[in-house]
């Protein structure tokens, strides 16, 4: 007897309520559902009893790739419901994909993502035909919302339009080659008994043509076996509505789980009713106003929406769109998220971003505690006792020493997988001082098993899970570029300072937010010494850290354009964000390929830009001659010479380049023109008395660049210059007698301490 | 009205053709006052294929189904975005879908006062015949309410407060009170079909703020540049062809040179470049209109200059004229863009665009 096939969008209440209806009618001796096969021998552990959602999460890793992969199931997933409907009439159950490890399946975190989404063409003249904004409109319109009369064949004929357009790439075709050797194999065990396959819609048109081939053999297809030296499995992980709506691109699947669980629960009519309590509970708590006249003219225009559209309930979107209406009163900054697919745009309407969350549901899914547990678990009890960690109570230490350092990894790996029971108390740290040893608080914590089973989501082993975690970390980061060098300098801690490809995106665009250039610069500080120097945490020439050098470079330069304004006290944080710039293109600008041409340009733009602030355009001027170009300080000087600016100028230059000041030998003559040092000796020998004062901050900022020993070399110059023979060390000494100076520093302190005291200034500030 | 003399005729006679044949086959039922069906109105808009409709607004279907189904409420339609965005063709497609009519037009300006929208006197038959309904000369909003029309008030927020404020209880209350008449003439009540659809730019926002009150009475519908990069890019093709063949240009614009003109718009527009760097958005307007504008000037140069269709240079002189007017800011915003995003695109039209970099004036 041949198969019945049906072919579903996943997470479907229609297609739930058909695969329930097909079974519920053919009783079948085999339903085949797409999902990992491995997992096969133990489909009875989807059934203990867990509260939904669920998710088989499948891992692999070998050498070259890693990827993690969730089949998440609902109550409504149509997967789900052909396990439980296949129990009540006593079929047997098989899963018939390739495993999550299969090559086939390397780029997918998702296996329900819309398979049809990475063929659009068809999707897209079908929504211009049924002028819809999108697929999961266009869904709702055709499948969720009409009757269920004649479901199957409309499911049918649109799938197939789908599919007949769209040539599949050579991963479908692989899983389907393997799932139409299970369904051959069923219908030659089944005999005259029917068999059912609940699929994707998108491969059901392909399968039911493969499957047609008569069966060479009628023995179950062999597992693919995992590769030499690869770790792989699939494990039972509690999963949440938040989660499954978080897919995005071609992962995603369809969207707003909170509400289609309602839909499968009571129907259209109480869903769209039940969105509106929810998105006005929501908006209430928020303590926005929903009035009553709002909410009529809400349900007034989804009713509208509904009958132009030929619905016959309010559908998901006739409601939102019925409570925008009525709700915002503005003018929008980003489109309605459910007229795009993708994540909530920054900006959204708060009004928009809680129907959004209404939408999503809030369900979040438990194991039932018979389910056996993810292998972090016991990878992390396995290194823990490898390490000599099992114990509790304080512990120090020596990162230099091999094993101490292997340990000191293992729980900054656990310390990113937010275990409880794992103190750090000091050690190295992001800026501070390069110290060489750790002390760690090790304590027993009740809460450790059950993080340990959620962090177990994250990965098979300790190394693994902690380089998802940093990924996440890196990924979720919004424009913290403090928090993203934190977390960098984390990965360096664990030993893993190469996280995935994909952060480097993420870094990429976390740099390309950032809109400060001080914490910027310092960042780049920190990123470009860990690159560089760092042999003991083995971060030296890390690709991630090279990719936020790369991207952090361009930022600074981009915003270091930006600055206008006239004289103001230096700003020390731009100024080494120029100096870490020129510092990123000497040391790794060859080895990471950075542009020099371009930066160049732009520092000759600002040192020459009246409406640059002074301390940038010294800093530019000290960045090109840093850089080997030639320039003429002197000239530039003589432009900066006025009392307010000179300090502050002479502040960026010396930064970048103090060097500057002494170079050449300062003789009269000299072709090249008059030195820095003559121009600046001359300049504020003229300067009156008041200008001097009004200069002098500025300007003893600016030397404090030098160390003692090329400040005797100025002062030497300088008496060189009047042809005074002294010693040059007498002009640094101060002439005041120490105990008068211990007394001021001893006066300054204790009015610190009275201000801060009466809460008038910042207690770190003054110390 | 011959509409070929015309420079450009209202959307009732450009495609006076297809109304009447979705009049004639529109089976759906209309709302009281309305000229189509809800559903026909809809597909004068977005188009329909099968009934050889033309498509004239691209964006979502899903905001043209809203403004409808407002419009057949007693809420009137605030349309708002940034200029551009083909907000006021939208305001006139949806008036002569509903009311046959899109002239009854009230243009919103800091001079506009209470006569333009409700109605003034020809003041030589007022003092020889004394107010009548002959000397009376109806402005759209009293011909509107009077004949059961969609008014369209561009611009509202240009208008000072208190004139916005004069249509507050004509929204309300719907009637116009005519004082000086007596009798059943002094008082206008609102047919079937009156309704108003107002615009407004986000970017004139800070003009004139608009009052709560009229804010309540109005649905807000956002209209934003068109999100997707080839029918952006079609639209602009289309209209500069259109634009270059009148202006006397046998050639069409070059495809790679427009790709670069709208990219660079839609970058400079939403701050993100393709790669997803972000950086500053300009404060002047590079809407889908602009480009063009500017797609047509660059025609120009290229044909009159130097007989050929235009290269990516002519975009880098066109620029600083329409992405900078006279902000240093935004140029200087330009030409980092320039600099610094434009090296990492490939291609030959990209480079082109890169070592023009330096015609951007200042």
């Amino acid at each position: 007897m041949p198969a019945t096939f049906v072919g579903v969008r996943h997470h479907s209440p229609a297609c739930a309520r058909l695969v329930a209806a097909t079974i519920a009618a053919q009783r079948p001796a085999y339903v085949l559902v797409e999902g990992p096969a491995d997992f096969n021998g133990r489909v009875n552990e989807l059934l203990l009893g867990h509260e939904l959602p669920i998710a088989i999460f499948s891992y692999y890793r070998d050498g070259k790739r890693a990827n993690a992969a969730w089949s998440p199931l609902c109550a409504y997933s149509p997967e789900w419901v052909a396990l439980t409907a296949a129990q009540q009439v006593g079929a047997e159950v098989k899963f018939i994909d390739l495993p999550a490890w299969h090559s086939a399946l390397a780029d997918r975190s998702n296996r329900y993502a819309d398979a049809e989404q990475r063929y659009a063409d068809a999707i897209d003249r079908l929504c211009r035909t049924f002028a819809v904004d999108n697929v999961d409109t266009l869904w709702d319109h055709l499948f969720e919302v009409p009757d269920d009369d004649g479901l199957a064949e409309r499911l049918a004929a649109y799938f197939d339009l789908i599919r007949g357009e769209a040539d599949a790439d050579e991963n479908d075709r692989a899983r389907e080659a393997y799932m139409a050797e299970w369904v051959r194999a069923a219908v030659a065990q089944a005999g005259d008994r029917p068999v059912v396959v609940v699929t994707g819609g998108f491969h059901r048109p392909a399968l039911v043509r493969l499957a047609a081939d008569p069966a060479s053999t009628v023995d179950w297809p062999a597992l693919p076996a995992l590769p030499d030296g690869a770790l792989g499995g699939s494990y039972l992980v509690p999963y949440s509505f938040k989660r499954l709506d978080a897919f995005d691109g071609y992962q995603s699947g369809m969207p707003s789980p909170g509400y289609y669980q309602r839909v499968w629960q009571d129907g259209l009519e109480k869903a769209a009713s039940g969105l509106v309590e929810s998105v006005v509970a929501r908006l209430r708590n928020r303590k926005q106003v929903v009035s009553t006249a709002d909410l009529i003219a809400a349900r007034a225009t989804a009713g509208g929406l509904a009958r132009l559209r030929g619905h016959r309930h309010p559908a998901r979107t006739d409601v939102l769109d019925g409570l925008v209406a009525a709700l915002v009163s503005n003018a929008l900054d980003t489109p309605l998220p459910w007229t795009t697919r993708g994540h909530l745009a920054t900006g959204t309407e708060p009004v928009v971003v809680e129907m959004v969350a209404a939408l999503s549901g809030d369900q979040v899914g438990r194991l039932h505690p018979d389910s056996p547990l993810p292998p972090l678990v016991h990878d992390v009890t396995a290194e823990l006792e490898r390490h000599r960690l099992d114990v509790t109570g304080p512990l120090q230490l020596e990162l230099t020493a091999e094993p101490d350092l292997a340990r000191s990894q293992v729980l900054h790996r656990l310390r990113v997988l937010g275990i409880p029971g794992v103190r750090r108390d000091s050690g190295p740290d992001l800026g501070g001082a390069p110290l060489l040893d750790e002390r760690w608080q090790l304590s027993p914590d009740a809460d450790r098993l059950s993080a340990l089973i959620e962090a177990g989501a994250y990965g098979a082993t300790l190394v693994d899970a902690a380089l998802a975690a940093l990924d996440e970390r890196v990924t979720g980061n919004d424009g913290d570029i403090g928090a993203l060098a934190a977390v960098l300098f984390d990965a360096a801690l664990c030993g893993l300072p190469d996280l995935s490809e994909k952060v480097r995106d993420a870094i990429a665009r976390c740099v390309g937010r950032a809109s400060e250039l001080g914490p910027l610069g310092q960042a780049l500080a920190t990123v470009l010494g860990l690159w560089r120097h760092d042999r003991l945490l083995g971060s030296a020439h890390s690709p991630t850290l090279g990719a936020l050098i790369t991207s952090a470079t361009t930022r600074v330069l981009w915003l270091a354009e930006g600055i206008h304004g006239g004289p103001a006290p230096a700003n020390l944080g731009r100024v080494s964000a120029l100096a870490a710039v020129r510092d990123a293109l000497l040391h790794a600008g060859q080895e990471l390929g950075l542009d020099r041409e371009a930066p160049l340009a732009l520092a000759h733009r600002l040192a020459v830009d009246q409406t640059v602030p002074p301390d940038l355009r010294g800093a530019a001027l000290g960045f090109a001659l840093s850089l080997g170009v030639a320039g003429e300080p002197s000239a530039a000087a003589r432009g900066a010479a006025r009392p307010e600016v000179l300090g502050d100028w002479l502040t960026g230059l010396f930064a970048l380049a103090r060097e500057t000041l002494l170079a050449g030998d300062g003789e009269a003559g000299d072709p090249a023109g008059p030195t820095l040092l003559a121009v600046l000796d001359e300049t504020i020998s003229t300067m009156t008395e008041h200008d001097f004062l009004v200069a002098l901050p500025a300007l003893r900022q600016a030397f404090g660049f030098f160390p003692p020993r090329e400040r005797e070399t100025i002062a030497r110059r300088l008496l060189d210059r009047r042809g005074v023979r002294a010693s040059a060390r007498d002009l640094l000494r101060v002439s005041v007698a120490p105990e008068l100076l211990a007394q001021a520093a001893e006066l300054e302190a204790r009015v610190d301490e009275l201000l801060a005291g009466e809460g008038l200034i910042d207690v770190e500030k003054s110390a | 009205m011959t509409d070929h003399k015309l420079q450009r005729p209202p959307a009732e006679i450009r495609f006076a053709d297809e109304l009447a044949r979705l009049r004639e086959t529109d089976t759906g039922a209309r709302p009281p006052g309305w000229q189509l069906s809800l559903d026909a109105a809809r597909r004068f808009i977005i188009g329909d294929q099968k009934a050889d409709i033309s498509r004239k607004f691209v964006g979502d279907p899903s905001l043209i189904d809203r403004a409808l189904v407002t419009l057949a409420t007693s809420r009137g339609l605030m349309l708002v975005g940034e200029p551009g965005t083909a907000k006021s063709l939208l305001s006139e497609l949806l008036a002569t879908a509903i009311s046959g009519d899109s002239t009854l037009t009230i243009q919103g300006g800091a001079a506009t006062t209470e006569d333009q929208i409700k109605y003034s006197w020809n003041y030589a038959l007022l003092v020889a015949e004394g107010p009548s309904t002959r000397s009376l000369v109806p402005a759209p909003m009293l011909r509107g309410m009077a004949e059961g029309k969609v008014v369209r008030f561009e611009e509202i927020t240009r208008c000072p407060l208190e004139v916005q404020d004069s249509m507050l209880s004509l929204l309300s209350d719907r009637v116009l009170a005519v004082p000086e008449l007596t009798g059943a003439e002094s008082m206008v009540f609102a047919r079937e079909g009156f309704n108003v659809i107002a615009t407004a730019n986000t970017r004139d926002r800070g003009v004139n703020e608009m009052s709560a009150a009229l804010k309540r009475r109005f649905n807000f519908e956002t209209v934003f540049p068109i999100s997707d990069f080839t029918i952006e890019l079609d639209l602009v093709e289309s209209e500069a062809s259109a634009l270059l063949a009148r202006s006397g240009v046998t050639t069409p614009p070059s495809r790679d040179v427009l790709e670069v003109l709208v990219t660079t718009f839609r970058e400079l527009r939403s701050g993100v470049t393709e790669h997803g760097a972000t950086m500053d958005r300009l404060s002047t307007v590079m809407s889908t209109a602009e480009a063009v504008s500017v797609a047509h000037a660059v025609g120009l140069r290229g044909w009159f200059l130097r007989g050929e269709a235009g290269t990516p240079a002519d975009i880098v002189e066109c620029l600083a004229g329409t992405a900078a007017k006279d902000n240093a800011e935004d140029l200087a915003r330009v030409r980092r863009y320039l600099e610094q995003q434009v090296p990492k695109k490939k291609g030959p039209q990209w480079r082109a665009f890169h070592a023009a970099r330096h015609a951007l004036p200042g």
